[in-house]
């Protein structure tokens, strides 16, 4: 070793012994601030541990995402309405607030189909939705049927499912709209898909 | 070398720093409190009244209107982001990239002609500090002599109201820099409401302002040096970006060594009077060079030249000058590193102000409804998109969607009539392609378009329509009207 290193200015400032090409290295303790993060991580382990592992005061990951799970659910129960009555889509029909709603999703999701009209091929064959108003239906022609097939789409045939997209009362609104050009207790036939 | 030196009195201890260790961490790592003397001179002055306008500036955006929205607004819940009158929507994220990349590019062209000029003159943790922290320890507690004693002295109730009044005025400045703060993001009117109302009704932004309040204290009455010492990642990366051209503080060891009191024979212009330690907010001696502590505040300039002055020896003992200057040579400006990075910045800058120039104000998006990716009908083949659109601007937006490209015989149903916005709403609607067999010769691209009905903007897509070969359908054609032939020569099946 050629070069032996300056000695530090500082009396006061430790050297350790081994040198490596002429570099020597500081012996000088952490700012105690830093050493004090670290001390203080060790505290947040045991207490974070203790409070998630061992004693289960905290809530885990897994049990927090169950709870808002359960209080969504809890929220559309609320405001959900029975889809399989008949009768409720009837009262529904008969009423403005829910027609006009109904009206305007469909005019700017389902006209392009079956037409502002809502007769569909019986207006222009070149459409490409069946006929809403008249008494012949494909896929059942009863109200909940008929939500049904809006809600979960005839994907095969191109109808889309609306439920994800409008959820279950803009849905609702939309077959009420379809129902308030019909009549209650009318003759329905349903044709066997060609 | 000072054995002329008169012992330090007990008030007033000598800081002799040394390279080889932090000034402000003792050997046992316990913390030495810094208590830098008052220093004038035109430095001094320039960075308070340029510090003063920093905070100005940033104290009063969120009160400046502009188009109906504070100067700067960060709205987090509609996800909309305001400079000056400049609306970009979350779709616009993208743009960062330039901001980010702007903003490194500029500080490197910046660090390499000028050195730690950000560090003194602009970065907030020095503005805040130099420009209201230490401005209220100095009113409170006095000059940095006073301070030392003070901070010596045992705890009486003269030192307990004073340090309940400096203490309590850090809070107040740290709470009112967060209360800004936070205003950047919800709005001043936001901000007011949620004062007035419990914690409890908006924990998480309670918590954030006081939390970060807390931080600021913690970081302006205590913490100070040592972040810009321990954990500023800029002041690492200096040594990689300035070389001996760059500016930075310097002492010229040419011309002040050897250092000696007024009247030693031989000896250089500096007095050795110690006044550049004792200004300086880290705590080191700029007569060892250049050093990682350094953050550029020129204050020991300032108590350099004042001494000068009194000597009567010519000012710039400790300058602004780079090691070539320091060395008695000249500074190079153009130099291939500060070329390079100035090129960067401006490839960065021409590209960053295309990317603005090109923010259109409405988004949109065509994407095929779920089920099959194409329907084959008795007659037709057809495709079924959704059009997604977002109008970006403030205002209510019309749009009308067209289709081009498309080969004749093509019936499009959807979008037939513009489609009005409100303001920063979106709207999902179907576009429905319909081929009629005979017209159908295969899969094919069209672009889908989007103008505002002032035609100040367009949009366009390139979508695909999709469908099986032409010849699977006209062999399908055929066949069935083979069978339909058929059924009319033998009804009986």
């Amino acid at each position: 070793m050629s070069s032996t290193p300056q000695p530090p200015e500082d009396p006061g400032i430790k050297l350790r012994d081994h040198v490596y090409d002429g570099i020597q290295e500081y012996d000088q303790r952490l700012p105690n601030w830093w050493l004090y993060t670290l001390y203080g991580a060790i505290v947040f382990w045991v207490v974070y541990w203790f409070a998630y592992m061992i004693a289960g005061i905290m809530p885990t990951d897994g049990s927090r995402v169950d709870t808002a799970m359960a209080g969504i659910n809890a929220a559309k129960m609320a405001s959900s309405i029975d889809v399989t009555n008949d009768d409720k889509f009837w009262e529904m029909s008969a009423n403005a607030v829910f027609t006009d709603a109904g009206k305007q999703t469909f005019t700017s999701l389902c006209t392009p189909c079956h037409l502002p009209s809502m007769r569909g091929k019986s207006e222009n064959p070149a459409a490409v939705g069946p006929d809403l108003t008249d008494t012949a239906w494909i896929h059942g022609g009863t109200p909940k049927e008929l939500y049904a097939t809006v809600a979960k789409g005839v994907l095969a045939k191109g109808m889309p499912a609306w439920e994800p997209v409008l959820g279950q009362k803009k849905t609702a609104e939309v077959v009420a709209y379809i129902l308030s050009h019909h009549q209650k207790g009318e003759t329905i036939t349903v044709e066997v898909p060609k | 070398m000072s054995a002329d030196h008169k012992p330090a009195s007990p008030r007033r201890p000598v800081l002799r720093p040394v390279v080889d260790s932090v000034t402000t961490i003792a050997s046992d790592g316990s913390r030495r409190d810094l208590h830098p003397a008052d220093v004038h001179g035109r430095f001094t002055t320039a960075r308070r009244w340029s510090g003063w306008a920093l905070i100005a500036f940033y104290l009063v955006l969120p009160w400046i209107p502009v188009n109906g929205h504070p100067a700067v607004f960060l709205d987090i819940a509609e996800r909309r982001f305001h400079f000056f009158g400049y609306t970009l929507a979350a779709q616009d994220t993208w743009l960062l990239f330039f901001g980010v990349s702007g903003l490194g590019f500029a500080l490197f062209f910046l660090t390499a002609l000028f050195g730690r000029l950000w560090c003194g003159w602009a970065c907030p943790q020095t503005v805040y500090l130099e420009h209201v922290y230490r401005v209220i320890e100095r009113w409170i507690d006095g000059d940095a002599t006073e301070r030392r004693a003070l901070s010596a002295a045992p705890l009486t109730a003269a030192k307990a109201v004073k340090r309940v009044a400096k203490h309590g005025l850090y809070v107040l400045a740290s709470l009112l820099i967060t209360h800004l703060f936070l205003s950047y993001f919800v709005s001043l009117p936001e901000v007011w409401h949620m004062m007035r109302s419990a914690p409890g009704e908006h924990w998480a932004a309670f918590v954030f302002v006081f939390g970060a309040a807390g931080v600021l204290y913690f970081n302006f009455a205590w913490f100070r040096e040592q972040l810009c010492i321990v954990i500023c990642p800029y002041g690492r990366l200096q040594s990689a970006l300035t070389d001996d051209h760059s500016l930075s503080i310097g002492y010229d060891a040419r011309r002040g060594e050897p250092r000696g009191k007024l009247g030693t024979p031989d000896a250089g212009a500096c007095v050795d009077c110690n006044r550049c330690v004792q200004v300086c907010p880290t705590g080191i001696d700029i007569r060892h060079g250049l050093q990682l502590e350094c953050i550029g505040c020129a204050a020991c300039i300032d108590a350099c030249d004042e001494v000068m002055a009194k000597v009567k020896r010519p000012a710039g003992l400790i300058r602004y000058d780079s090691f070539a200057g320091l060395g008695g040579g000249l500074t190079r400006w153009v130099r291939p590193r500060t070329i390079l990075y100035g090129v960067l910045l401006g490839v960065g800058i021409s590209v960053a102000a295309f990317a603005f120039t090109t923010v259109k104000p409405a988004n949109f998006l065509v994407f095929r409804t779920g089920g099959a990716s194409y329907f084959v009908g008795p007659d037709d083949v057809r495709n079924q998109f959704m059009v997604r659109l977002v109008n970006k601007r403030t205002v209510p937006a019309t749009f009308i969607v067209s289709s081009e490209g498309l080969p004749d015989g093509l019936h499009q149903s959807g979008f037939e009539t513009p489609v009005t916005l409100a303001p920063m709403a979106e709207s999902v609607s179907p576009l429905v392609l319909v081929a009629r067999r005979r017209d159908y010769h295969g899969p094919f691209k069209f672009t889908v378009r989007v103008r505002d009905d002032a035609q100040t903007f367009t949009l366009a897509r390139e979508v695909e329509f999709m469908g099986p070969d032409a010849r699977l359908l006209e062999d399908d054609e055929h066949g069935k009207q083979e069978k339909k032939h058929k059924e009319e020569h033998d009804p009986k099946g």
